[in-house]
């Protein structure tokens, strides 16, 4: 299948938001036959490109309700994981139950390892958000701003504002573009929506450089760097634990980033594994990683909004899929041309 | 003629003997070390990946290779590493040969105290280094920093740069150093330096014309070993390089493996530039040591003399005092810090000691996923496993090239250097590659994981059982010949006991690296297998320095309490790595 359509995600996703938001979300109720069914095999495999801490907490989540199934994890970079998860299946020897990956491009890739599988709220899903009919969004992260408020006294309001001499000399931490799905995600976003010369300006202001969200996060907590572009679920938990950090969605955009998760063909335990994304696409598992990890959702409807999330001033974005996939190679080294990252 | 013929054919079956032992040396060195690399070679001249795509639809050219070649990002980039490597080496040879020589040849008080403290940077993973002196030593946020400014001190120091990775560097492989020259300072005949004082040297003079000299091959050893070692080590250029935009090759083909797609073909040519430069100093290392005798192990009774500093011993106290408290005290005062600390936000130094700032939480957090614990006991049995078979390997392979004269014997060695060469990273996918299509369930246990750490140290295992097997003087073992034992005989009764400080060390050795190691892991755990050093990086990679930071506490608990147990076995072996720690 090749893919056309322009994912207008930004305004199917924020616009029955604001009309239809709803207090609580619908409890998940799985049939009788797969709970027994799952219980029997009584445990799974995931492999995920999302951070140990975060999975263990949604699989903590599951297993409040679940406690029958025990899941181990396997978590990778990106581009390990792909590396990884190739050549397992080419040797017939994939052990994974669940597949979770950030970059929709390289899974589908690999569609033709999944089995057919959908959740039983499959329609409340956004098409636009859905590259197979195989893999679903489990996770929908999204690039807030965050900054330090003990060492912060004026803060930035837009991503305009990141680019002003008076956040410059290595004040502004900022992630490598080639660092994965989610960020090449944000540049695109700079590039497409903030202006041609948007890198040129942010770059002028000397940031420094991470490898990854993470790492930054924690960094803006000690105050290594004091403002940063962050995928929200990086740098919420530290707020929500406390942490001296303030985070907001700017004006122009928020750029997302739906996963793609599925059921491999070859998988031991698929019904633990159903069992597994059964909740974790419901209601009720979508409500978690908003409400606790500060995600947004590609429910038709999401049942709760973030903290700080106002879809009056907050526009969604996520790029068209052909982008994604086709200006990669050459924009990642122009932008590694000017931030003058060696590559 | 009747004994002519026997002894005829006892010659002809010792030369089988020999051939197929060597046979057999190779071809477990075809399975360990050929294998994997030839797939890696493959990998730099492809852009494909052959168990997925298939050997049928690689382009194979040397266009990659090429491309990776002109690069001048890759040529600055190689220059960082080779200067951090350097400097790092010059520092860890000034640290670890003046250790060993306080410890093993002076009377400085509370030495057995300084030898097991002086080893703890060992069993620091590197990228907990990376950490503990970016809490440390960091521009902004850094602890030393902060009370600088409470003191009113304007300089600050900032370890983001190219002097506080060699000074880290140096810090934490000058055990390396250490370990070889003082276990060589202990087996040397001390003899030659009375001689040499006797003909008026002072003690200065000597040290530096009869000792050094003479425990050269140990000093070289280590160096080349700390060298190649800083040279695949992520962690430390990782932390401290990252925020300065520093890359070294292992900071730059842990991305490139990392980015999605991943560029292993790249990596795989970048590595081999990296196998290029080892080559070479590999081979600058035979020359130096060829053509010298380096036998300080003698059939005679000696003790290791101590020499009297007088009023000095006190200056040599206070400095080996000083080295502990910013290798050892500081660096865990910073992740204990951490990982107490809720957040490592440090306003000021009032805020540092408000306890109100202070809980178990991380712990908590670290231990409430189960595997943890999983990684822990895995780890520990592939440390045993692999210090086992990686042990007997070595042993075979450096007794054999040091002391036989089996044939093939110069090409075993050769093989056996290689591993030292090659990045972890790059060869994980190396191995993962070679060995997924091994047949039964090979693929996915702990076993695939030791092997791989018996190939990967297998130089750096072999290299120290080298040292200590070229000390003992043939005499001994011919002595055991003309008493009419047979080889394995002279081996089990004189090589052994005689090596037995050299064989535990090494197995020590293997058994930290291998519990270390995070590079190869990387591709070759499973779930049910998943190791400490990967849990570790999904901590740090998961941006929670604090969990990380309390991981690593545990880690070297576990580690010092390991150490400690190994320590006391080995007591009573003529040397005693256990007392060099």
């Amino acid at each position: 299948m090749k893919l056309t359509r322009r994912t207008l995600f930004a305004a199917t996703l924020a616009a029955p938001a604001i009309l239809t938001r709803r207090a609580m979300a619908a409890p998940f109720t799985p049939s009788a036959d797969l709970v027994a069914a799952a219980k029997k095999e009584g445990k799974m495999v995931y492999y995920t490109a999302s951070f140990t801490e975060v999975e263990q907490e949604v699989i903590n989540a599951f297993n409040k309700r679940f406690p029958f199934v025990s899941i181990s994890m396997v978590r990778a970079s990106g581009g390990q994981l792909i590396t990884r998860i190739k050549t397992e299946a080419a040797a017939g020897k994939l052990s994974a139950d669940v597949i979770d990956h950030s970059d929709r491009g390289l899974m589908k890739g690999i569609e033709d390892l999944f089995q057919d599988y959908a959740p039983p709220n499959a329609k409340d899903y956004l098409e636009s958000s859905i590259v197979s009919p195989k893999l679903w969004p489990r996770l929908t992260p999204a690039w807030s701003i965050a900054y330090n408020s003990e060492l912060v006294k004026k803060p930035p309001q837009s991503w305009q504002d990141l680019c002003k001499p008076e956040y410059g000399n290595k004040q502004i931490g900022t992630v490598i573009a080639a660092s994965g799905g989610t960020t090449w995600t944000r540049i695109m976003f700079e590039r497409q929506v903030l202006g041609e010369d948007y890198w040129a300006r942010q770059a002028a202001t000397k940031p420094q450089l991470y490898p990854s969200g993470a790492p930054l996060a924690d960094a803006l907590v000690r105050g290594e760097a004091v403002i940063a572009p962050l995928i929200f679920n990086a740098i919420y938990p530290k707020k929500r634990d406390g942490a001296p950090v303030e985070i907001f969605f700017p004006p122009e955009g928020v750029p997302a980033v739906p996963y793609a998760t599925g059921i491999p063909k070859t998988a031991a335990n698929p019904n633990a594994a159903r069992l597994f994304l059964d909740w974790a696409l419901s209601e009720e598992g979508q409500a978690f990683t908003i409400k606790d990890q500060g995600n947004l959702t590609a429910l038709k409807v999401p049942p709760f909004l973030p903290e700080g999330f106002d879809p009056k001033v907050a526009k969604v974005w996520v790029p068209k899929y052909e982008d994604f996939r086709d200006l990669h190679d050459k924009w990642i080294e122009e932008w590694n041309t000017v931030f003058g990252y060696r590559q | 003629m009747e004994s002519k013929a026997t002894a005829g054919n006892s010659v002809r079956h010792g030369r089988l003997a020999a051939w197929a032992w060597s046979a057999l040396l190779l071809a477990i060195l075809a399975f360990l070390v050929i294998y994997p690399v030839m797939m890696l070679l493959l990998g730099t001249l492809t852009d494909s990946n052959p168990v997925t795509d298939g050997y049928a639809a690689m382009h194979l050219s040397l266009g990659n290779f090429f491309t990776v070649l002109t690069n001048p990002n890759v040529h600055e980039i190689l220059g960082n590493s080779l200067l951090a490597c350097a400097g790092g080496t010059v520092f860890a040879v000034l640290i670890g040969l003046f250790f060993a020589w306080i410890v093993v040849r002076t009377n400085t008080p509370w030495k057995g105290l300084i030898a097991a403290t002086g080893m703890l940077p060992l069993f620091v993973p590197p990228l907990v280094a990376g950490v503990a002196w970016s809490i440390l030593g960091s521009p902004k946020t850094g602890l030393i920093n902060t009370f600088l400014a409470k003191a009113g001190i304007d300089w600050r120091i900032n370890l983001y740069s190219m002097p506080g990775i060699i000074f880290v560097f140096g810090m934490y492989y000058a055990p390396y150093v250490y370990m070889f020259t003082a276990s060589a300072l202990r087996n040397m005949d001390p003899s030659l330096e009375e001689a040499a004082e006797i003909s008026g040297a002072g003690p200065v003079r000597t040290l530096f014309t009869v000792t050094f000299p003479l425990i050269l091959p140990a000093i070289i050893s280590g160096m080349l070993l700390s060298f190649v070692v800083m040279l695949g080590i992520y962690g430390i250029p990782a932390v401290l390089g990252a925020p300065a935009n520093i890359s070294v090759l292992t900071t730059y083909i842990f991305a490139l493996t990392s980015w999605a797609p991943p560029r292993y073909s790249t990596a795989a040519a970048v590595a081999m530039i990296l196998m290029v430069v080892t080559g070479i100093l590999v081979y600058l290392q035979q020359k130096v040591i060829s053509g010298r005798s380096f036998t300080t192990v003698a059939g005679k009774a000696f003790r290791p003399r101590a020499l009297n500093l007088g009023p000095w011993r006190f200056l040599t106290l206070g400095l080996a005092i000083v080295y502990l408290i910013i290798v050892v005290v500081l660096p865990t005062l910073a992740l204990l810090v951490a990982a107490f600390r809720k957040f490592l936000f440090i306003r000021d130094i009032p805020s540092l000691f408000d306890a109100k700032q202070y809980s178990l939480l991380h712990f908590d957090r670290l231990f409430s996923n189960p595997a943890t614990l999983t990684s822990i006991i895995n780890t520990m049995k592939v440390g045993v496993i692999t210090a086992m078979i990686g042990g007997v390997l070595a042993f075979a392979i450096g007794y054999t090239t040091v002391r036989s004269n089996a044939p093939g014997r110069r090409v075993i060695d050769m093989i056996a250097t290689v591993p030292v060469a090659i990045p972890g990273l790059v060869i994980g996918v190396a191995y993962l590659w070679a060995w997924i299509g091994l047949p039964g369930g090979f693929y996915g246990t702990i076993w695939i994981l030791a092997l791989a750490f018996v190939a990967r140290f297998l130089p750096d295992t072999v290299k120290a059982l080298s040292t200590s097997l070229m000390q003992i003087h043939r005499e001994l073992e011919e002595a055991a010949w003309i008493c009419g034992r047979g080889t394995l005989s002279t081996i089990a009764t004189i090589m052994l006991p005689l090596a037995r400080p050299g064989v535990i060390a090494a197995m020590t050795l293997l058994f930290v690296l291998a519990i270390r190691e995070l590079g190869s892991s990387l591709f070759l755990y499973s779930s049910s297998t998943m190791v400490m050093a990967v849990q570790l990086l999904g901590y740090y990679e998961g941006g929670n320095v604090s969990v990380t930071a309390a991981f690593s506490l545990v880690q070297m608990v576990i580690l010092g309490v390991l150490i400690g147990i190994t320590n006391r076995l080995s007591r009573g072996a003529t040397g005693g790595v256990g007392r060099a720690g």
